[in-house]
Order: C-alpha cells, then structure tokens, then sequence
C-alpha cells in the first residue's frame, strides 16, 4: 500500500480545518501511517454479503410527537458562550477576506 | 461523623434516622476532596453551590417527614462531558475552558432527581480520546492505589475519586472502555450499560452509535440503584429505550444453573498480565462453585474489534467535532478570515491526540477510502454482532478479562497505537452494543494492584450481569479493601 505523504496529511487537515505546523505534520502523517498499518489486516477480512451495521439497536422508530412549540433555547441562551457577537448575533469574519493566515 | 466509606443505603438511612444532615455530608465531602485533591486531582471543577442547594432541600424533606428519594444523600460527580448548569462542560480540553453549560444532561437531571448531590465535574482524556488521563488539558489525574500511575481513562477522574472515597458514585462515559478500563485500574465496580438505556442527551458526543453513560461505584448494589435512576425513556434521545427493569432485583438470587461462556483464545493471547490471567482463572473457579455452567465460546471476530472500533470512532468523532467551530462557541483565534479563524482556532484549541483522531476520521471518510474502510468496518460490525447473538444464544452471560494489564506509570504509554490496545477486550461490546461491567475482585500478587474481571451480557440483560457481579461480589469481598487507601487522603 503507498504510503502517505506530508502533502496528503496537509491536504487532510486543511479539509478537516485544523492547521498545523510543520513539526506537526510530520508527526501526524507518521500517526496516519502507522495506524492505517494497525487497521490494516480489516482488509483481509471475508465480508462478502454481508451487510453493514450502521447503529448497535436495529428496531429503532422514529420517535414522534405533536407538532407543537415547546420551550426552547433563548437568544441569550444561544449566544451564552459565542466568543464574538454583535446586535444579538453570532459574529463572524468575512469568508471572502484577504490574508487569512494560517 | 466518618462517611468515607459509606455506601447509598446508609448514607440515605442515615439521613431518615437523622444521624447526620445532608448538609455535613456535603461539609464533610468538600474537605475531604480539598484535602487530597493535591495528590489526586480527579476534579476539574467544584460545584459547593448545587451541593448546599441539593442538601438544603434534602434536609428540607426530611425535616417535613416526606419519603426521601433512593440515592438521597449520596455524593456524586460527573465527567466532564456531561453538561450541568451552573458549571463549565470542559471535556478535559483548551478549546471549551470557558464554556458555560446552558442546560443539564438527562443522565445528570435523572440522578439530582434520585437525590444525588452534585459535588462537581471530573478529570478525563480530552474528549474522551484516551486511555490514561493523561491528555486532559487541565493535567493527569494519579491513581490512589499508585500514585505514580495512571488511573486509566477516559474516565479516569471519576474511577479516581470513587476509589479513593471522595465521592460514593461517579457517572462516566464508555465509548470503547472509557468506564471499564479506569474502573479496572482503579478497583472499582464500573458499567457500561447496554447502548440506549441511558440518555445521551446533554453528554458531548464522541462516537454517537458507540456513546453509553454508566457509573463507577464501590460496590454492585449501588451501581443497580445508580442504573435504576439513569434508565429513564428521554425524549430529547430517540435510541434511549422504554424499560421498566429493577436492576437491583436480583442481586441477592443465587446463580445455580447459570451458563457463563468464556473465550479460551483470549487467555491464551501473548501480552496478558500473569495477575489479570490469575484473576480471571480464580472468577471462573469460583463462579463454577457457584453452581455455573463453564462453556466454551468463540467470539472469532473480537480480534477484528479493535481494528474497526479505530476506524468507526475517528470517523464518527470526526463529524461530532466538527460543531466545534469556533463561533458558537469554544476558543477563538481572532482573524481577518473565516476559514482561518476556523482552521487556528481548532489547530490551538485541541490537543494532539484530538488533531490525530480528528485527522484520522478525516482521511477515513474520504471519497475512494470510505469505502474500503469505513463501509468495510461496518460490516465486520455485522460480524462481530453475529458472534455475540450467536454465544448468547449458549450462554446467559460472557466472563473476559478487562484489560491485559495492570494500572501502567506515568508516561509509560507515549505511542498512540500501544496506548489504543489497553482498550483489546472492551471495544467489541460499544461496536455490538451489549452490556458489559468491570468487578474488582482481589490484589494482584504480582503487582500489588486491584485486579479483577468483565461480565458481559446480551442488549438489554442488564439485570443479569449484574446478578453475576453480586455473588462473585459476596465471595471475593473487595471493598474491603478501600479502608487501605482511603487513609491516605
């Protein structure tokens, strides 16, 4: 199997949006191999016809109720712990802006 | 008054008898934990408010006469990722340091509601991504049997401060053994639930198909009474199930005629402790005593659990995180630019064993990998399933080791791969989602650490494990061992 590369574990982060430095990007990609390596021999197993278990409970239903309002979180309440704010609402920076550095 | 070893019925007695107040219960419990924090630090916050307030009012109800409820005047504290207004839901991590729980955990409620006096939040891995502690961002939790040890994890803080009688319950989480593990460590009666009994709601997500609550305890009667109060339908959890089961009904039935399967091929695996195999060939011997069936199983997939559980953990631990982007809440690094602000945020604010699983889950579910991964480790999911219906099918409930071994020092572990196969006999049961329960059974000669075994049972047979653990409970006697460490703090 090829192994990954520091280009494919940047690549991977930038998707997963967790920038790391250099030091961290050969660490990780040596993670990324070395685990692949360990989970390996999954691949030998036979599992032909045999379908997926998605979840542990298989006789779920989906759970209904009335469509009515029930108490809720507030505006204060969501906004408790949002690090920026302004006019009741979360913050932002602009997604377009120039000179994000990473 | 000394309440350091005292159990859910005395404590709750000693309330009626008016022996005692809740309110010296909670003074009492404050120093205690004040006092030996410093050499333990199971805690991450104290909540000496809800505390008083919850005694007040238990102190309330008795002096009205009005029934108490069953674990009135019971200490209890709660990992950290289990959400508790009036106090921060950190997950042992950077990133939600200042985070203010906005509403209350089911799992949390229900045990308020059952009497139980909130004392505080427990130490555990960040995000429960770890087998030691050690990756909490607030520093390790130390084992009261050994402080140069580990107390295991996730939930290590809570298996800590069970075992050294800070606390009487501790609820935890388990997503591959993150309660059965440290409760192996720590030599402490520690469940996991079937998956559904107990609500998630309100317990930050980690793997949402491997996630179930359960509690440590210092012996099987308060783990029942515990499961009693946790097992309520939640309409804000759509897999928390409808039940109507006592779970400490039970316990005093004998197990004449009993089935319990064991997996020779587990034993026999290089890598097991000498104390952890003499621990488990003494449980079969007494359980055989006991008037139990011994009947060889095989559970020819099990070996494959540890394979799919590190890649249907990352993968579902990948999609959790991903809430946390650093708007709504959690550490920010201010920048001119979203994406930036997203990537530096969750690059600083998560710790490194996070990053990797995060990664990890990442690169799993990629288009060309998902299916050769992530699909395939669902349908070994299947397999290992099938092996389970199929020995239950022989047996009324499985007897395993825990762990391969005893509680390890200190940053004796550093390589993640080495760290994930402390979790080799507890994985298969999140992924098939049976119940399972660590009982501490004796001292290991050899390393002079509590040891002991893991009953397993089918979905939903709850009550049977439990009955296992309370004869074998009546033969070995282990809290009488508690006294020698909880002198020390």
């Amino acid at each position: 199997m090829e192994k990954l590369t520091e280009k494919d574990t940047k690549a991977i982060a930038d998707y997963a949006k967790i920038a790391l430095d250099e030091a961290q990007v050969i660490e990780f990609t040596d993670y990324l191999n070395e685990t692949i390596k360990m989970i390996n021999p999954i691949l030998d197993i036979d599992i032909e016809n045999v379908d997926p278990t998605f979840h542990p409970i298989g006789n779920l239903r989906n759970v209904m109720r009335e469509d009515e309002p029930n108490p809720s979180f507030t505006q204060d309440e969501a906004l408790a712990n949002a690090p920026l704010q302004e006019d009741g609402a979360f913050k932002i920076p602009s997604p377009l802006a120039e000179g994000g550095d990473q | 008054m000394e309440f350091k070893n005292m159990c859910t019925r005395k404590i709750r007695q000693g309330l009626i008898d008016k022996d005692f107040s809740a309110k010296e219960i909670v003074d009492y419990s404050l120093e205690r934990i004040n006092n030996s924090e410093e050499k333990i630090h199971s805690f991450i916050e104290l909540s000496p408010d809800l505390a008083y307030k919850k005694a007040a009012e238990l102190d309330d109800f008795v002096a009205k006469g009005e029934k108490l409820p069953p674990l009135a005047g019971s200490i209890f504290a709660f990992k950290d990722n289990m959400n508790l207004i009036g106090t921060h839901t950190t997950c042992g991590s950077k990133m939600l340091e200042n985070y203010d729980s906005t509403f209350t955990a089911s799992c949390v409620k229900h045990s308020i509601e059952a009497g139980a006096i909130p004392i505080g939040k427990n130490n555990m891995d960040e995000f429960a991504f770890g087998s030691s502690c050690e990756t909490s961002a607030f520093g390790p939790t130390y084992n009261p049997w050994d402080l140069e040890r580990v107390p295991g994890g996730s939930s290590g803080g809570g298996a800590a401060a069970v075992a050294s009688g800070q606390v009487t319950v501790a609820l935890g989480s388990d997503t591959g053994g993150s309660i059965r593990q440290p409760g192996s460590f720590c030599g402490v009666v520690a469940m996991k639930p079937t998956y559904g009994i107990v609500s998630r709601y309100g317990v930050v997500a980690f793997g949402s198909s491997l996630d179930q609550v359960g509690p440590f305890t210092r012996n099987v009667y308060d783990c029942a009474l515990t499961l009693n109060a946790l097992s309520i339908q939640d309409p804000q959890d759509c897999t928390s199930h409808p039940l109507d089961v006592d779970y400490t009904a039970n316990l005093d039935k004998d197990l004449k005629g009993k089935k319990i399967g064991v997996i020779p091929d587990f034993v026999e695996t290089d890598g097991i402790a000498p104390d952890i195999k003499a621990a488990y060939k003494d449980a079969i011997a007494k359980l055989k005593d006991l008037g139990c069936e011994i009947i060889d199983v095989s559970l020819d997939h099990a070996k494959d659990a540890i394979n799919a559980y590190y890649i249907l953990g990352p993968c579902e631990a990948f999609s959790n995180l991903s809430r946390f982007d650093a708007v709504r809440y959690g550490f920010n690094l201010p920048n001119s630019n979203l994406d930036s602000q997203t990537s530096n945020s969750r690059g600083t604010g998560f710790g490194n064993e996070v990053k990797r699983r995060i990664i990890l889950g990442a690169y799993l579910l990629s288009s060309g990998i998902y299916d050769k991964y992530y699909y395939r480790a669902q349908q070994v999911r299947s397999l290992i399933t099938q092996d389970y219906t199929q020995a239950f099918e022989k047996v009324d409930a499985l007897v395993m080791p825990t762990t391969p071994n005893t509680a390890f020092k200190l940053g004796e572990v550093s390589d993640p791969n080495t760290m994930y196969l402390s979790d080799i006999f507890t994985v298969s049961l999140n992924i098939a989602g049976n119940c399972g329960l660590h009982l501490p059974t004796q001292i290991g000669q050899n390393s002079n650490l509590p040891v002991g075994i893991q009953i397993v049972g089918p979905a939903f047979k709850d009550e049977n494990i439990l009955q296992i653990a309370s004869n074998l409970e009546k033969e070995y006697k282990f809290y009488e061992n508690y006294e020698r460490i909880t002198r020390n703090f």
